[in-house]
């Protein structure tokens, strides 16, 4: 069997010890994804935290009927599922390979019976996930401070700058 | 101080030792009428639990405007502001003041930070706690966003006053 990738490479293993990320490691699954095959499907059960330890992987979602819109390129080492694991289990996007994609899975029942029962592992995986949904939110607070801002300096009533307004929220916000 | 955290929706699924870890970690602070509690733009900083009185959170807009996002009053429950200022590394977003006496508890960012090298399950708990508060915000405002861009597509009767309001409902410092 092939070496798996080393788990500590992920940014949110960080504050992890060594016997912390070997816990994870034994709790987790190893997965693996070809090119061009789903991880994620946007309005499906997102029962999974996928920890990516190598290979480029597409964000997508439907924000209009019949378009699909490229929220994002990521790159491994990164965590995807995350929003799911913190808010209700539902991909909000799908996520698909670009290249082959090692993973590893962690389920999310799993993981949120170890943050009740106050796992240190977990605990500090999560801590490193609400760092970097912190600096999204502080990003998000300032799109919405640019759309506000642009909705009380046009007239939203006349319909041409309803359509510029509505392109771009579609190309700022970040999803 | 560990009564001052009890009834906090925010500590309330800490045990009492960890409240108790929490209220020895913090200080008490007051702000006079007019006074910034948090200051956009400024440094991160720490986390307030508003024990009495009112504050008012306004975002400064493009063009030296700004907006009130919103008024809390303490004595409908007592309530915390600047929670992302833990985790976060960017700089305040709003400003938020005192409107008349404010009497609060501060938990220092630096203070938290120890706990958390430390690795004390109260702060990883806390930690916890804003992550899904931040992880929901984005959630409901992304879906706030593909909906307004829905009816504006349909050309449907979008009140652009309504989504306003509601992208900036429960704004996190």
């Amino acid at each position: 069997m092939r070496e798996m990738p080393d788990l500590k490479d992920v940014p949110i293993f960080k504050q992890l010890d060594e016997d912390e990320r070997a816990e994870v490691e034994e709790l987790a699954e190893p997965r693996s994804f070809e090119a061009g095959q789903r991880i994620l499907e946007e309005g499906a059960p997102e029962g999974w935290l996928y920890l990516l330890t190598s290979g480029t992987v597409e964000v997508y979602k439907k924000v209009l009927p019949g378009r699909r819109q490229r929220l994002a390129t990521l790159e491994a080492p990164t965590v995807i599922g995350e929003m799911g694991l913190l808010t209700e289990p539902r991909a909000t996007a799908s996520v698909e390979a670009m290249t082959r994609v090692e993973a590893h899975g962690l389920g999310r029942d799993l993981l949120l019976e170890m943050l009740d029962a106050d796992s240190p592992a977990a605990c500090k995986l999560v801590y490193e996930i609400g760092r970097t949904l912190a600096e999204r939110v502080a990003a998000t607070n300032e799109t919405v401070a640019e759309v506000i801002s642009r909705l009380e300096n046009t007239d939203a009533r006349e319909s041409e700058e309803v359509d510029v307004f509505r392109d771009r929220l579609v190309q700022d916000w970040s999803f | 101080m560990e009564e001052m955290l009890q009834g906090v929706r925010f500590f309330e699924f800490l045990t009492e030792e960890e409240r108790e870890e929490f209220a020895e970690a913090s200080e008490p602070v007051s702000f006079g009428d007019g006074e910034n509690i948090i200051e956009e733009g400024a440094e991160q900083g720490s986390l307030f639990v508003l024990i009495s009185g009112a504050v008012e959170v306004r975002k400064g807009l493009p063009g030296g405007r700004s907006r009130l996002l919103a008024e809390i009053d303490a004595s409908r429950g007592r309530t915390v502001v600047g929670e992302r200022g833990l985790l976060g590394e960017s700089g305040a977003s709003a400003t938020v003041t005192a409107v008349g006496e404010v009497e609060a508890i501060r938990i220092p960012r630096e203070t938290f930070r120890r706990m958390v090298r430390e690795g004390r399950p109260a702060a990883f708990k806390l930690s916890y706690r804003i992550a899904r508060t931040l992880a929901r915000r984005l959630a409901r405002l992304d879906e706030e966003v593909v909906e307004a861009i829905r009816e504006l597509e349909n050309k449907g009767e979008t009140d652009m006053e309504a989504f306003r309001d509601r992208l900036i409902t429960d704004w996190s410092v």
